[in-house]
């Protein structure tokens, strides 16, 4: 390999203009494949952003009510109790919050939204505040200054409301503004609230659209709820990956305790609502669920970007696979006498294929590490340059109103050795034609 | 026993003084005398239509049958236009209101305060009057409306009634006894809907024994959002009985189909 080394190098140097062009081609695939990963797990780290912060714990020890067997509720009854449970069995227990759920109509002077309503106690949602980032007024209101009003934190008054950017542009309001919540208590009797506007919040794709957050107070009078209820009660982990393991246990433990559990369903629990108003009893059920099943509506697209950038890469590396073989091909003709001078010194066949193939390899390996590295430093430009995303279809999918991409050491790493493992195999079948001729025929040729 | 009510209302209450405020019994007579015009001890039939409009939205009709059975507390609501939601209905059976959606050919329980049609009507409006049983009556004087004199009652809902609204306001005509206009609060007291009933009819039935009385028109504005309101025009009512067949869910299947 120490005799091969040298002369790999400088065949492809001696080629450099050929090995250049496909040097760049292979750069570029590459730059692709890491941009197109990054972005992926930039999709995939915004879900779980949005969905730990917004939609679901990592374990969720949730439930129904039902008042009578038509009238379903997203409440949970006796939340101290279940909370004392939940700390008691844990394993790997980091916090546990406290959420109440809700549904209703918003309004404004102007328009109204149906949505979720998130009901906090703000003195336990460090982690809220922080990921919550406030926008400015320009972003929801014609003529707005580009300065950020209000602060989240204010829903430690009463009746006060935060809102994202999309809601605050249809209702046509903004911080200091007053709307109307509207739903139905437990019992179905119609109530009201006029909350004001304490800040608005950057979009955070599809799941800001479906909920407001509020105090804990504003929900239980909505309601007419008892204070020792809640809608769910969020379990963060100091491992998120453990996170099936451990609603799977509480699952069993609240069995022993005499609760009604439900069997585990995949899904968000606002799509339970209507199977479970069909269903016939009255009483309290829990709904345990991690977070990928409360947002797994939404997994489609991690899957569908996925399956695009495979498909992308297929075809590049299609296109790549030619190309190798051409020059390889090429590189065989031109280097017919080199090879069987090489042979009549004593080179041994494996050892000619070994070389071509690693004249291939080592272009691959270059090219790749130069399109990666250039492709992570696009995206850690493009990240830290906060580029918005204007329209709201995109939003949706990216789950953000900013680009984010995230190459990981994993993604870099494989990107490069695939994409060389796969030069080096395309120039397998030139480099056995190679391997394959005689000293004598390779001599004769050439001449 | 409906006459003498009607009678009551007509002449008692009807020529109550304005001074002199009515007593808990004769308001609960009241309302018992209003649902009793309305209830009809055999069946009924009505086509209505339904004219919902909606801030920065097309102006939606629908067309509509209305079964009703209220010896059984039965009701089918069956949607016959526009031509995406025909087939699409409602049955209230036992304290149970079932939609039924042809498109997936499923049905789902909603609960007695469902808005029909996702307009800004409810089930209630479509269904017997029921005031007596499920408010308790105050009243609040005797004023003028338009061109009519009209006693007003505060209404509160007794706490198992399943009804949206826990506070109602109400104008009964005093000459008539009919109501003309009702406003609906919600629990925080915040004006919710006013409806207005402007026309009332009515029309012998052989069952009762009597007439049966029912609003031509029903026009229902939100207070909330207040560009939305909804019309309601009650028509072709038949007050024959009707097959048993026809307050089953097979039924309401079989006419989607």
């Amino acid at each position: 390999m120490r005799l091969l080394l040298p002369i790999a190098l400088r065949n492809l140097i001696q080629a450099r203009r050929r090995n250049g062009i496909l040097g760049s081609a292979i750069a570029l695939v590459t730059l692709m494949l890491v941009l197109l990963m990054g972005m992926s797990r930039g999709i995939h780290d915004n879900l779980v952003t949005a969905a730990t912060n917004l939609s679901a714990g990592p374990v969720n020890v949730a439930g129904f009510y039902k008042i009578t067997p038509g009238s379903v509720a997203p409440v949970l009854t006796g939340a101290t109790r279940i909370r004392e449970i939940v700390e008691a069995n844990v394993q790997g227990l980091d916090y546990v919050l406290e959420r109440h759920r809700g549904f209703g109509k918003l309004v404004s002077e102007v328009g109204s939204v149906q949505t979720g309503l998130s009901g906090i106690l703000p003195a336990e949602e460090g982690r809220f505040f922080a990921t919550l980032q406030l926008a400015p007024e320009s972003e929801y209101r014609d003529g707005g200054s580009d300065e950020v009003k209000g602060d989240p934190r204010q829903l430690e008054e009463p009746d006060t409301v935060v809102l994202f950017v999309s809601q605050a542009k249809r209702l046509e309001v903004g911080v200091g503004d007053r709307v109307t919540m509207q739903t139905e208590t437990l019992s179905g009797r119609s109530n009201t609230r006029d909350l004001r506007v304490v800040a608005v919040a950057r979009d955070l794709g599809l799941l800001s659209s479906f909920v407001i957050y509020t105090n804990k107070q504003v929900v239980l009078d909505l309601y007419q709820l008892d204070a020792d209820s809640t809608g769910a009660l969020w379990v963060y982990l100091k491992d998120i990956e453990q996170a099936p393991v451990e609603m799977n246990r509480l699952m069993e433990v609240f069995a022993r305790e005499g609760y009604t559990v439900m069997p585990h369903e995949g899904k968000p629990f606002w799509m339970k609502l209507e199977t479970v108003g069909g269903e016939d009893w009255t009483g309290q059920r829990l709904d345990l669920t991690i977070w990928e099943d409360e947002v797994s509506f939404l997994t489609w697209v991690i899957v569908a970007f996925d399956g695009l950038t495979w498909a992308l890469t297929v075809v590049m590396v299609a296109i790549i696979a030619v190309g190798i073989m051409n020059a390889m091909w090429q590189s065989v003709r031109e280097r017919t006498r080199e090879v069987g001078t090489m042979r009549a010194l004593g080179m041994q066949r494996n050892q000619v294929r070994t070389l071509f193939q690693l004249e291939a390899g080592l272009l691959g390996l270059f090219s790749t590490l130069v399109g990666a590295l250039l492709g992570t430093a696009i995206a850690v430009g493009v990240d830290l340059a906060h580029v918005s995303i204007t329209n709201t279809a995109v939003q949706a999918i990216l789950l953000a109103d900013t680009l984010h991409i995230s190459v990981s050491p994993a993604a870099f790493a494989s990107a490069v050795a695939a994409l060389t493992l796969f030069t080096s195999a395309a120039a397998l079948w030139p480099a056995l034609r190679a391997a394959g001729l005689t000293p004598v025929k390779a001599l004769q040729a050439s001449e | 026993m409906s006459f003498l009510f009607a009678s009551l209302l007509a002449l008692g209450l009807g020529s109550t003084p304005a001074h002199a405020a009515p007593t808990a019994g004769d308001m609960t007579q009241m309302l018992q005398v209003i649902d009793d015009r309305q209830r009809n001890s055999g069946d009924y039939k009505s086509l209505v239509y339904i004219e919902q409009k909606e801030k920065d939205k097309s102006d939606l009709v629908y067309q509509a049958v209305v079964y009703r059975r209220d010896a059984s507390d039965k009701l089918v609501i069956l949607f016959t236009a526009p031509k995406e939601e025909a087939g699409t209905g409602y049955l209230r059976v036992d304290k149970n209101l079932f939609f039924y959606d042809p498109s997936v050919g499923n049905w789902e329980r909603r609960t007695e305060r469902e808005r029909i049609g996702g307009t800004s009507s409810q089930r209630a409006d479509f269904d017997e009057s029921r005031l007596a049983a499920e408010y308790v009556p105050t009243y609040v004087g005797q004023e003028t409306l338009g061109k009519y004199a009209v006693h007003h009652l505060k209404l509160a809902a007794v706490t198992e009634a399943d009804v949206a609204y826990p506070v109602v306001g109400l104008w009964v005509d005093v000459a008539s006894g009919n109501i003309l206009k009702r406003q609906d609060f919600a629990l925080s007291g915040r004006l919710m809907r006013t409806t207005y009933y402007p026309q009332w009819l009515k029309q012998y039935s052989p069952s009762k024994g009597g007439d049966v009385y029912f609003p031509r028109e029903i026009r229902i504005f939100d207070e909330v959002e207040k560009a939305n309101s909804t019309v309601i025009a009650i028509q072709q009512v038949d007050l024959a009985v009707l097959d048993d067949s026809i307050f089953t869910k097979a039924w309401l299947e079989a006419k989607s189909r």
